[in-house]
């Protein structure tokens, strides 16, 4: 506080000075002589300052040497020197993108004076690629920042990652700040087409002042607002669309094939395994198979002939995927946004309404999204806003990702065409409901000898389950954020934001009365709600000033977060057909209640100097105090500190033609993660919920360590950034090297102490890489033009300490020097062409019982090795290429996003590919299997008895490069001549393709799947076809 | 001045308001720490029904056939040879060909127990540490918690080595006497068996009679338990002692038989599972939801056996076997013949040890005590019971105690896989007959390595005392 005393003190001294030597008038304008209202006029050197007035006029009283700094946002800022006489007028020109302004870190800067890691994607890019979400934009556009969307369910949230993984089990996900405070919600609640601009902050120096919640980096997303002093804008926008899945499906077979295999494997088994002659485990598998398989579709007791061929042909072939599948999938978005401001005030007011339609029968996101924002000057030193949001979402969305026996996919993938759809009596016919109506088979009537009970997918059908029950989520969100900024001398500013959210979740799921998983207990609902309560407080001092040449800029900012969940949960079962609310229940089944709360107090400091705007730095610390640590670790200390020369500014630079642009810049800094380890993690609990009757009842918790830590990063950032021969080549490179320490990680434990795992904190990763980002603008004329980007990264992640030498962890190992996501599995070694069988890996030991480093081959698994198999799920390049053209009144636009040198296991796959269960559906490839000795294959025989073909090993481990066509979109905007007559001042229609095509090496998954590199049964991402209009008054 | 005055005003206030125990405030409210426990008999009782209730929970494998207790009794059932198991869940254990280290029924039938112990060690080491538990909840308390340490330790002995008089020497798995974090090595079948009998022994000194309900462990479970062990280590003295004090105050009731076994109140059971509606493990209760083949709900795809169908009188009680769908006599198909002995309700209660069981314990122990008069009435106040008609054998010597092992497969099927029990006990084998789906490949020879599994993967990954050559030999 005395610091603050004493530089007004200084200020105050200063302005006494300085006066009434010299008054130099004059008017603002832009290039093209329009007045700049609001332009800032500062004397260099002093804190001496004006701004203009509505109609551009200044008056300035300043010394008799003096230089004036004249300064707009969005435009080039400029030094005059040597005022002759007391009149100056000035145009200013609108700044290069270089010039831009930068929303960071509480505040804006100029992106010239960014020392840190900053990219930015604006409106103009998001309209460009008529972003259907705010991920997708940010999807192909950035290097370094990794986006997955797993599964084709709208509306859920993509998995994002910011320069590698810097975490194993506390969150990876970056921190999103939405208009200044953290954003707990569902990112797909924000509508993109009131969003101004995403700031993907990537290194320490600009993450620093978010502490401990910025290690894996900070997703800035800024809305809309008004300007002042504008003509009131009306814009209108409206798009539709049609889908489909993007990647194709898996090749899956049909019943003739199926049954044929089912016998082949029983076969097999009979003659391979129990040893019987080939005559006699045919005639067996005939025999046996219908009372295996417990169903008929050919009605004949025997279809199959002990030489294995089908006798008849089928009654039903079941297309399952034509029955889970929607063919008429569809999306549509409307919009309508107001903006305008008068003298004082400014305002934004925007409307949208979202309905996405989801290829699983049944499922939908909708959504309206509501902003205003009003900002006003409450007099000449106090200006104030309120930015007030309501958005409502409701998501219908039966189970398709997982293992769940309803979930689409999973059903797709394990019950094949020989089921049918429909209940059908021991004959094959179809069975009728008293009014005369199929009744989807359940596969549970069990005294039924034949076509009564599956055990594959007993009790469920998965297109009865999109019928039948209900799995709906509505979400509603309410925020406002609102400011008071008071500017107590020219230099100080005190700036207080209140923020407040509250959001509630609403997940609603009921299971029908008379079919399928809740029938015995006559229809089941489960509802659960929860309110999620935000708090944020902030109260800033900012301080700017001017010496000379010289600039510095400090902030001292206090801030509180509160953070609370309230859940509410109740079950009931027992209704009446077409009763699904809980007041209908006859019997209450469970409830269930809590409240968590969490709460963060953090001081933070930055100070930034710059000299002559060539030499930049600036420092920055924080200290935060979290609940999620016990008292004697709660309190942590982060920093950073940057710096950067804009060399082109140098004059031995300035002299080289070709170079237009050169910045050179480095920061280090130390940041902290908290997040994604629970919200007590360090006290040993008992956990309530294990009544056993009337007796109240509870169980010991997992073992914590009560001095469990934040987690650190450090990071080192370098980058360059330049812009050559006028625009034909602009861009930057930058290499990160970041490495955090004390890594919370739930260890393994020895599963005979009775617990799995203890989260403690165990180790270091490092994370490093370099991220390219190239521009070009190689036609720029007035009819025709045309822009190239390109950008990538090269991520790398290795472990570089254990508490311990090293972690299994499901089907990869952790050792130093390794990355998280190595392979390391069971080494196929072929289908052995005498047998069938399939053969793995194992070490050749000597006689000690050592290895001795060659290998051989075992049909036996648990016998085989586990090695790294030189492959890893994380991905060697990532990236995006996009590029724009437009001629005359046409526009198009493409963007690409790239994946190459990652695998991923295929889980569906091995599935597929597995016949120990001879009642599961099958891949289209087991036509290559082995068939009798001699044959080269790598496909081993099928064979129904326990064997381990289909267990983890690198033969369901793939190669899973991918291009996609994220967006294309071709626009043609109608001519003033044409949208004059109409009265509006836009008019653009436009095609737009999403996901037209992707390029992928492992076919049958969608390449987006997670991160480590593991299938679950997911929905594929759709493509989508939309036409739209955008119209502005 | 006056706005910079306000401003630092605000700005200290807003940071003096925020006092030391903004920070401390926010508690968990679906927890309660250790200090509620262990301070009460309320608190300790909490902790013990919570251990209940666990026994019956899927243990993370997200698999029907592994839930807590019933499934790793329903498996032993099914690797017998008087069930015959459909192609179903449970499919490999009947099969007998689900051992390997990654195999889901090894993990879990090593994890599942040790779940329990960790537990229970936390249980005995807090009532031993409290200082405000006065010294008869003491007792009280660490008698159900040493019985149900040794009960899940005499599992563990059973499923991951040859039975107890094959060789006490060899390998068990390690033991824990208290809460732990490092994995420890192998024990001995000798260090495992002298634990659970001390165990069980000093929870017979400190029990009582009495108890919240049948589900708790008192002085009767403490005895049956002990009778069991004694059985497999062929102490017969000991288990026909322990056996007679089990059944104390649980008489013989036949007209419960055909109730569906889904009551815990039946008087003949003396420590069972109970389940209610809002904590019920419904379709995956075993053996209820794999036998009932007439419910519409459950997995109900087990047969029996014609052979050991065939024992039965038409008049005998336990007599629940039927031809579900109309197949005749002579069919073949091992869908022959159904049960209706276990009835799946919504809320099915689950047997886990029976008056009968221990009657035949201690008639089994008398009879290898040269004892065959006592025995045979034991016996026969059993059959009697159970059949109206039922006419003494006469039987003695060995051809008493087949009779007994017989009756024991007669009345206790589908309940705690006794068939494989004795079998492995007795180092006799299971050899399949009759109308099975899958006869020789299922057969398991006396001293068979397939009476017990591999040690999990999953441990010798993370037990730097337990390495991959464990697993040699086995």
């Amino acid at each position: 506080m005395k610091t603050i005393f004493n530089l007004s003190l200084i200020a105050m001294l200063s302005m006494q000075l300085l006066s009434a030597q010299k008054t130099i008038t004059g008017v603002i304008t832009d290039e093209t002589g329009v007045p700049l209202p609001g332009a800032t006029v500062i004397e260099l050197g002093t804190t001496n300052g004006v701004s203009s007035d509505f109609d551009g006029n200044y008056t300035i009283e300043t010394g008799e040497e003096a230089a004036l700094e004249y300064s707009f946002v969005g435009y080039s800022s400029q030094i005059i020197k040597d005022i002759d006489g007391d009149l100056q007028n000035v145009s200013l020109y609108p700044s290069n993108e270089l010039d831009e302004v930068v929303v960071v870190a509480y505040g804006v800067q100029s992106k010239e004076s960014i020392v840190g890691s900053i990219a930015v994607i604006s409106d103009a890019t998001i309209q460009a690629q008529q972003a259907t979400t705010i991920t997708q934009a940010l999807q192909g556009s950035i290097p370094g920042v990794n986006i997955i969307t797993s599964g084709g369910v709208p509306g859920t949230n993509p998995i994002i990652r910011i320069r590698g993984v810097g975490s194993i089990n506390a969150d990876s996900s970056p921190l999103i700040i939405v208009d200044g405070a953290p954003f707990n919600g569902n990112l797909n609640n924000i509508a993109q087409e009131q969003v101004e601009s995403i700031s993907v902050l990537k290194d320490a120096s600009s993450t620093s002042l978010y502490g401990s919640r910025g290690a894996n980096g900070v997703i800035i997303i800024t809305t809309k607002s008004g300007t002042k002093r504008s003509k009131t804008q009306l814009t209108i926008s409206s798009n539709y669309g049609v889908s489909t899945n993007a990647s194709a499906l898996h090749d899956l077979i049909n019943v003739d094939d199926f049954t044929k295999y089912a016998w082949e494997s029983s076969r097999n088994n009979e003659q391979y395994v129990n040893g019987l002659t080939p005559s006699a485990a045919g005639s067996k598998a005939s025999m046996n198979l219908i009372s295996e398989l417990k169903y008929n579709p050919y009605g004949l007791s025997q279809p199959v002939n002990t030489s294995g061929e089908l006798l008849v042909s089928p009654m039903w072939d079941t297309d399952w995927k034509k029955a889970i599948f929607s063919d008429n999938v569809t999306r549509k978005e409307h919009g309508v946004s107001i903006n305008g401001g008068g003298e004082k005030t400014s305002f934004y007011f925007g409307s949208n309404y979202l309905k996405e339609e989801g290829q699983v029968k049944t499922t939908f996101f909708e959504r309206i999204a509501t902003r205003l924002k009003i900002d006003t000057e409450v007099n000449d030193f106090i200006n104030a806003g309120l930015n007030v949001a309501y958005t409502t979402s409701k998501l219908n969305a039966p189970s398709q990702s997982g293992d769940g026996i309803q979930g689409a996919i999973q059903w797709l993938y394990s019950v094949p065409n020989f089921y049918p759809l429909y209940q059908r009596d021991g004959n094959g016919e179809l069975i009728l409901n008293s009014a005369g109506e199929r009744i989807f088979d359940y596969g549970n009537n069990l005294t039924q000898l034949v076509n009564g009970s599956r055990s594959n997918g007993a009790n469920e059908n998965a297109v009865g389950a999109i019928d039948n029950y209900k799995f709906i989520t509505n979400r509603t969100s309410t925020t406002m954020n609102g400011y008071l900024n008071v500017n107590i001398l020219e230099q100080l500013k005190f700036r207080s934001d209140v923020f407040y959210e509250r959001s509630s979740y609403d997940n609603f799921s009921y299971s029908d009365n008379n079919f399928g998983i809740a029938a015995n207990v006559d229809g089941r609902v489960t509802q659960n709600r929860d309110f999620d309560t935000t708090l944020n407080l902030t109260q800033s001092l900012n301080y700017k000033t001017y010496f000379g040449l010289n600039s510095l800029n400090a902030d001292i900012i206090f801030e509180t977060l509160r953070y609370q969940i309230d859940e509410l949960g109740a079950s009931g079962i027992g209704f009446l057909t077409n009763v699904n609310v809980l007041n209908g229940s006859t019997r209450p089944e469970g409830v269930s209640g809590s409240n968590t709360e969490e709460r963060l107090i953090s001081l933070i400091s930055r100070i930034s100097y710059n000299y002559d705007k060539k030499y930049y730095l600036e420092a920055s610390a924080r200290r935060d105090g979290s609940t999620r640590f016990s008292e004697e670790s709660r309190w942590g200390n982060f920093y950073s500190i940057g710096g950067s020369w804009i060399a082109s500014e140098e004059s031995f630079i300035k002299d080289i033609d070709f170079i237009n642009y050169l910045k050179i810049k480095a920061s280090y800094g130390e940041l902290g993660n908290n997040r994604g380890i629970g919200y007590f993690p360090y006290l040993q609990l008992f956990e309530t919920g294990f009544s056993q009757g009337e007796n109240p009842g509870v169980l010991s918790s997992s073992p914590v360590d009560p001095l469990l830590t934040w987690e650190k990063t450090a990071m080192l950032n370098y980058g360059v950034e330049f812009g050559i021969f006028d625009g034909l080549l602009d861009g930057s490179v930058e290499i990160y090297d970041k490495e955090s320490i004390d890594l919370i990680y739930d260890k393994p434990l020895a599963i005979s102490t009775g617990n799995d795992f203890i989260k403690t904190n165990v180790g270091s990763l490092r994370n490093y890489g370099v991220e390219f980002s190239l521009r070009s603008t190689i036609i720029d004329k007035e009819d025709l033009t045309l822009n190239l980007g390109l950008n990538f990264s090269l991520d790398n992640n290795e472990i570089s300490k254990l508490s311990q030498k090293e972690f299994i962890n499901d089907n990869k190992k952790w050792e130093v020097g390794r990355s998280l996501y190595e392979f390391y599995i069971r080494e196929s070694a072929g289908v052995d062409p005498n047998d069938g069988y399939l053969m793995w890996y194992k070490d050749l030991l000597d006689t000690n019982g050592e290895p001795t480093g060659e290998r051989t081959m075992t049909k036996v698994y648990s016998e085989a090795d586990r090695y790294y198999v030189g492959a890893s799920s994380l991905p060697d390049i990532i990236g995006g290429f996009n590029t724009s053209v437009t001629y005359k009144n046409f526009d198009l636009n493409a963007l690409f996003n790239f994946s190459f040198g990652s695998y991923v296991y295929d889980h569906s796959y091995a599935r597929l590919m597995n016949t120990t269960d001879i009642t599961g559906q099958r891949h289209a490839d087991i036509a290559n299997r082995w068939t009798k000795p001699g044959d080269v294959t790598d496909v081993p025989l099928l064979l129904n008895s326990q064997n381990y073909f289909g267990a983890t090993s690198s033969r369901f481990l793939f190669k899973n490069d991918y291009i996609r066509l994220k967006a294309l979109s071709i626009g043609y905007s109608f001519k003033e001549s044409f949208t004059e007559r109409l009265n509006v001042s836009r008019f653009r229609l436009y095609l737009q393709g999403d996901n037209i095509f992707t390029y992928q090496t492992h076919k049958g998954i969608d390449p987006e799947q997670d991160l480590s590199g593991a299938t679950n049964n997911r929905s594929y991402q759709l493509k989508t076809f939309s036409l739209g209009v955008n119209v502005q008054f | 001045m006056k706005k910079i005055l306000i401003s630092i005003a605000l700005v200290s206030t807003l940071i003096v308001s925020c006092d030391k125990d903004y920070l401390n405030e926010p508690k968990p409210t679906s927890s309660v720490s250790t200090s509620v426990i262990f301070t009460s008999r309320d608190g300790v009782n909490s902790f013990i029904s919570g251990i209940l209730r666990a026994s019956r929970l899927e243990l993370n494998l997200d698999r029907l056939d592994t839930g807590g207790l019933p499934s790793l009794y329903f498996a032993r059932t099914v690797k017998g040879n008087d069930l015959i198991l459909g192609v179903q869940w449970y499919r490999f254990d009947y099969n007998n060909d689900n051992r390997d280290p990654t195999d889901k029924r090894t993990v879990f039938s090593w994890a599942f127990p040790y779940t329990m112990i960790n537990e229970l060690n936390i249980l005995i080491k807090g009532i031993n540490d409290s200082e405000n538990l006065s010294a008869t909840d003491k007792d009280e308390s660490l008698s159900q918690a040493l019985t149900l340490r040794a009960f899940y330790y005499f599992q563990l002995a059973m499923e991951f080595q040859h039975t107890y008089s094959y060789d006490a020497s060899l390998p068990a798995p390690p033991i824990y006497t208290s809460p732990a974090l490092e994995g420890k090595a192998m024990s001995t079948l000798t260090e495992m068996y002298t634990l659970i009998l001390s165990d069980l022994n000093d929870a017979v000194e400190k029990g009582v009679d009495s108890r919240l309900d049948k589900s708790y462990i008192n002085k009767n479970v403490t005895y049956g338990i002990l009778a069991r062990v004694n059985q497999v280590m062929g102490n017969w003295s000991a288990a026909e002692i322990a056996a007679s004090k089990a059944r104390i105050g649980y008489s013989l009731n036949a007209s419960n038989y055909s109730n569906g076994f889904n009551n815990i109140e039946d008087e003949e059971w003396i420590w069972g599972i109970p389940q209610t509606v809002d904590q019920t493990i419904t379709i995956n209760t075993a053996p209820h939801s794999f036998t009932d083949n007439s419910n519409k709900i459950g997995y109900g795809e087990a047969f029996w056996n014609e052979d050991f169908v065939n024992r039965f009188s038409d008049t005998d009680v336990r007599n629940t076997f039927f031809d579900l769908f109309g197949l005749g006599d002579n069919s073949g198909s091992y869908k022959a013949r159904a049960s209706s002995k276990f009835k799946l309700t919504f809320d099915p209660d689950i047997p886990l040890m029976r008056s009968p069981e221990m009657l035949l314990i201690e008639a089994e122990a008398k009879a290898r005590q040269d004892n065959d008069a006592e025995a045979a009435t034991l016996l026969f106040s059993l059959q009697k019971n159970r059949d109206p008609k039922a006419v003494a054998s006469g039987n003695s010597g060995t051809a008493l105690i087949d009779e007994i092992l017989v009756e024991r497969r007669k009345e206790l099927y589908g309940e705690i896989g006794v068939e494989w029990f004795d079998a492995k006990r007795l180092r006799k084998g299971i050899t399949r007959t009759g109308n099975h789906r899958v006869k020789s490949p299922g057969n398991l020879l006396p001293d068979d390595k397939k009476f017990f599994l591999k040690v999990p993967q999953s441990e010798i990954d993370a037990n730097d005392n337990i390495d991959e050559s464990v697993n040699d030999d086995r």
